[in-house]
């Protein structure tokens, strides 16, 4: 992280918030890691695969967090119509998006030496993947649509929407499983011990942060390309 | 250590460096807009006498 | 729309070699998809229409709630669906051999249909507005649609085996939540989506 760190660093230089954010993340992170590799047990079915474990949970939550903010923020928008609710919003999109990646593809990565397969229908792992969807399906909309207010509008109608749909989504799913269990998900279950509880804390803790740093900068981002954009019809207009 | 084990952390950092260097880019490209902006206004400014 | 959803359920039964025992267990899944896209079509053409003809505005001039909007376009939507449902059930039952035409699948259907219908006309009234237009509206309906389309196909699954409408009232249940929560957000936001 610090490598790369040091270009955001650069302007966050005069960023406080940002630089205490940065430093705590990497420190999270590293933590988390130690705990994951040295601190949690050997699992006694699965082995050492199933250290995916921490960062797949960690990250599938995060990833719903962030959709979370995105909601809060779409509602806020419509309500007051200030445009850094929709920067919000689309940040913690593009950012979640991120998360979500990591949790459906480790997920993906975990089942394949455990149950045999790179696809499992595991309401976790499916409800990150309709997540995923609900994210891209959300990213393509504001791509989509020409004018910048309108584009705010409809993708915070979108996160509203879609947002309600995702809890009705897990229970669906879950039911579904709990009728037709996957043959190959009903394998080796986790036998959980503290340790390993105090590990997965400490991953969530890690990956929210980390969630807070990225979100920051990614906000930044966007005022940044708001001025540019204003600073650019100033001149315009100035020719 | 399983093979699996390795490819899903190698995930976790690449997809966290692709979001870090992407956000960053952006940045460095827009710091660069801008100062070319900045510029313009400055030369325009001499040239002009009025901002 | 309807003869998109007849070539479908044909295609679908061609392609999966649907007959016997097989057919009973993916009868739920074949109809549902297939009432799923022919009803994105559908959708999509609802409300391009209004658009092309400038209709939306004439509408936004009354001095009506622009919720009042949103329940008049979804309401077409839904007979619009159950037209082609009352098409494509005797079809489906005739083709797979099972009886769709019973009162727990019409329920089932009723339910999930105006669930899709609902979320579908408050998301094509934005896809029109986009570049993709068409294109857009299953990207963002799919992925909304999916607890009603899990509970919908896993209750006419359950109902064809010969189960009650009571057996499956959880899912019954899921459909009606999700309805409710639906319209709810629908009228809640649609004047956002159609205000100029």
């Amino acid at each position: 992280m610090g490598k790369v760190g040091g270009g955001v660093m650069r302007k966050a230089g005069r960023d406080v918030w940002g630089l205490a954010l940065v430093g705590l993340s990497g420190v999270a992170v590293f933590t988390a890691l130690g705990m994951v590799f040295l601190y949690a047990p050997r699992e006694a079915t699965m082995g050492d695969v199933q250290r995916i474990f921490y960062f797949h949970v960690a990250s599938a939550w995060v990833g719903f967090f962030a959709f979370c903010v995105t909601f809060v923020a779409s509602v806020a928008y419509l309500a007051r119509g200030a445009r850094r609710w929709d920067m919000l919003a689309l940040s913690s999109v593009e950012i979640g998006l991120a998360f979500i990646a990591m949790a459906v593809i480790s997920g993906s990565l975990w089942a394949r030496p455990v149950w045999g397969t790179y696809w499992t229908w595991e309401p976790r792992l499916t409800i990150s993947a309709v997540q995923l969807l609900i994210y891209a399906a959300y990213g393509m909309l504001r791509a989509s649509v020409e004018s910048a207010e309108q584009k705010a509008r409809f993708a915070a109608v979108y996160g509203i929407v879609a947002f309600v749909t995702v809890p009705l989504s897990w229970f669906a799913i879950r039911w579904w499983r709990t009728i037709h269990p996957d043959v190959l998900t009903g394998g080796p279950g986790m036998a959980i011990t503290p340790p390993m509880v105090h590990t997965l804390l400490a991953a969530l803790a890690a990956f929210t942060l980390l969630y807070a740093t990225l979100l920051r900068q990614r906000v930044r981002l966007e005022r940044a390309a708001d001025t540019l954009a204003r600073l650019r019809l100033q001149v315009a207009s100035e020719e | 250590m399983s093979a699996y084990l390795v490819a899903a952390y190698a995930v976790f950092w690449a997809l966290t460096f692709v979001l870090v260097f992407s956000i960053w880019n952006r940045q460095r490209r827009l710091e660069r807009d801008m100062a070319a902006l900045q510029a313009r206004l400055d030369g325009k400014q001499d040239d002009t006498g009025h901002s | 729309m309807l003869i998109f959803a007849v070539l479908a359920l044909l295609v679908f039964s061609l392609a999966l070699d649907l007959g016997g025992t097989v057919a009973r267990t993916a009868t739920p899944g074949v109809l549902w998809t297939t009432v799923a896209f022919s009803g994105t079509l559908g959708l999509s053409r609802s409300l391009a229409r209004e658009q092309r003809n400038g209709c939306i505005d004439g509408l936004l001039l009354a001095p009506v709630d622009r919720s009042a909007i949103f329940f008049g376009k979804a309401i077409g939507n839904v007979l619009f669906m159950g037209v082609v449902e009352i098409v494509l059930l005797p079809l489906a039952s005739a083709l797979f051999n099972v009886s769709l035409l019973q009162g727990g699948v019409l329920v089932v259907l009723a339910l999930g249909t105006l669930g899709y219908a609902a979320v579908g006309t408050l998301l094509a009234a934005m896809a029109v507005n986009t570049r993709a237009q068409e294109v857009m509206l299953p990207i963002l309906l799919l992925p909304l649609a999916i607890p009603a389309l899990i509970a919908a196909v896993q209750a006419t699954g359950a109902l064809l085996e010969g189960g009650t409408l009571a057996q499956v009232g959880g899912w019954v249940r899921l459909l009606v939540v999700y309805d409710l929560l639906i319209v709810a957000v629908a009228m809640l936001t649609f004047g956002y989506v159609v205000e100029e």
